[in-house]
């Protein structure tokens, strides 16, 4: 195959890392330009951190379940509804379909979207265990497992987003449409409510479930079976729930591409 | 390493239905459609005729439901790396987040371009310098245009892909929009351009085509395109009973419409002169009396009206 004509060799041509790179730093500049962006993505997660203060001094009980709260409140905004909000802003303003003529791919604009409040939401977790640690808190058991279980429902989340996008008519419809998985993560959170064992299994295959456990797990060493465990034994038992996140985010991925548009419905 | 032999867009026999079952439309049926590299073809029609539909397979944003579509020889979709890194778009509709100035946009997009300007340069290139720290969202429509084409060509684009790149400018920016595209072609660019404008097609297209209901009904220049179509002479009917007009050289039909004659024929010169001396000879006065060629105008609005076959 002949070509008309060949650019310059001394062109340099971008890379994928470079755009992302490029679009997620005006995604996240836009996030704080925003009020209401930089509300539930910024500020509303950090607010959680309070219930630490609201823990009795040293009451690891008390301090697990904030913990879990600030995770998951990390999660649902900076990284579920932000990127959902985004998703669906930026298609009705047709950026997405201008920046698709280009060279960006459509993956790439999508972790672009989702990188920022990914940020956030590390960010987050990072400082609950320093504002842990100031109120009287144990640090975490094992504090890298801590991290990849953050970053990996980051990426479920965000995924989950995707998908709620491809059926959200508008930004303001996205309030509505968010609330299946928000109650799924928050159902999931109730793991310690007293549900009958058949419904308390099914809770535990929940995402919301698995970011508790994995939460417990690699910062108090509560073992998902009950009973506490050593960084040695977190390996292992954080796998279940780790699975459950994966699972979860394979079927988000699966339904986002069957059904994600690019611009309004005419 | 210029091989002319292939032009710079190839369509063979594309269609693009949408929807599916008994709501399915085919906006696009069976479009041939070859641009010479270094060319400027204007993808003339009106309003869904197909022009957007087209454009965006050639774009790579849609797959064809059927036939083909090369752009530089590369498959837009398969080859879309090679393809959008030697390529400039711009939509119908701009698309920019209205909380980033002109600037930052620009800047953004020199992020994603391969081979990019100086944003500064862009700026300069469509004379946004003195706006570079507005935001988007207060730029007028016409500041809104020059910025989206300021993105589509921040790199050197060998392939230029314009939708409607004028519809909202003033008269002003749309001479300027008309000196860029010029510019392009003379260096050595190929522009695909969709417009219902029709001087817009005239000053700027080496070639034209006309799109309607989906299918490519006219090709060529200007010329090519109004050739075969009769011109018009036409006049206020005068009052009262007239004088028999003698043998009616080359006229194609004559038409009376609220008050006025209107005579179509292939010979117009020949045709006033005979008309003139009767009218000299019988004391009739043709008040309103107007002369004209075929014009793209008159084919294009035929054409719209479905009045083709009556025209041919």
């Amino acid at each position: 195959m002949t070509t008309t004509t060949t650019p310059p060799t001394t062109t340099p041509t971008t890379t994928p890392l470079g755009r992302t790179l490029a679009l997620a730093r005006v995604n996240a500049l836009l996030m704080t330009r925003n009020r209401l962006t930089l509300f539930y993505g910024v500020v509303l997660p950090l607010a959680p951190l309070l219930f630490l203060l609201s823990a009795p001094r040293g009451d690891e009980a008390a301090g697990a379940q904030a913990a879990t709260t600030v995770v998951l409140f990390a999660l649902i905004f900076p990284v579920y509804y932000n990127v959902l909000s985004l998703v669906v802003t930026r298609r009705d303003e047709l950026v997405l379909k201008r920046l698709r003529t280009g060279e960006t791919r459509d993956s790439e604009q999508l972790l672009a979207i989702a990188l920022p409040g990914c940020a956030v939401a590390l960010v987050v977790s990072v400082l609950a265990v320093a504002v842990g640690a100031a109120l009287g808190q144990p640090l975490p058991v094992n504090p890298l497992l801590h991290v990849v279980g953050v970053l990996a429902a980051c990426g479920l989340f965000a995924t989950l987003a995707v998908w709620t996008a491809a059926w959200t008519r508008n930004a303001e419809a996205a309030q509505l449409t968010s609330m299946p998985v928000i109650l799924l993560a928050a159902l999931g959170s109730m793991r310690s409510a007293p549900f009958p064992d058949a419904v308390a299994r099914l809770v535990d295959l929940t995402p919301g479930a698995a970011v508790d456990m994995l939460v417990r797990l690699t910062w108090y060493g509560e073992h998902p079976d009950g009973g506490t465990t050593g960084l040695a034994g977190t390996w292992a038992a954080a796998l279940p729930p780790l699975a459950v996140l994966v699972a979860w985010a394979g079927l988000a991925l699966w339904l986002a591409r069957r059904s994600l548009r690019w611009e309004p419905r005419a | 390493m210029t091989d002319t032999a292939t032009p710079a867009i190839r369509v063979s026999g594309l269609r693009r239905s949408y929807g599916a079952g008994a709501e399915a439309f085919e906006a696009v049926r069976g479009v041939d459609l070859t641009v010479e590299t270094g060319t400027v073809t204007a993808l003339l029609g009106t309003n869904g005729a197909g022009k957007t539909s087209t454009l965006e397979v050639i774009e790579g944003l849609a797959r064809p439901d059927a036939g083909s579509v090369r752009v530089l020889g590369l498959d837009p979709v398969a080859d879309r790396d090679g393809v959008r890194r030697r390529t400039g778009v711009l939509l119908q509709h701009s698309g920019f987040s209205g909380d980033l100035t002109v600037l930052e946009t620009v800047r953004l997009w020199t992020g994603l371009v391969s081979g990019a300007r100086p944003a500064e340069d862009a700026l300069d290139l469509l004379d946004l310098a003195g706006r570079a720290g507005v935001r988007v969202s207060s730029l007028s429509g016409g500041e809104r245009r020059r910025l989206d084409l300021a993105c589509t060509l921040l790199g050197t684009p060998e392939v230029v892909l314009l939708d409607e790149p004028t519809t909202g400018l003033d008269p002003e920016s749309r001479r300027d929009v008309w000196r860029l595209v010029r510019g392009l072609r003379d260096r050595g660019a190929t522009v695909l351009l969709t417009t219902h404008y029709l001087d817009e097609a005239e000053a700027l297209a080496d070639r034209l085509e006309i799109l309607h209901e989906g299918r490519i009904v006219r090709s060529g220049t200007t010329a090519e395109i109004v050739a075969g179509h009769p011109s018009t002479v036409s006049f206020r009917t005068p009052a009262g009973s007239l004088p028999a007009f003698g043998p009616r050289l080359d006229v194609v039909r004559v038409v009376e419409e609220r008050g006025r004659t209107t005579i179509e024929t292939e010979e117009l010169q020949p045709l006033l002169t005979q008309l003139l001396g009767w009218a000299d000879r019988h004391g009739v006065r043709l008040d309103g009396l107007s002369a004209s060629t075929p014009s793209l105008e008159s084919v294009f609005l035929a054409i719209a009206d479905d009045r083709t076959e009556a025209l041919r």
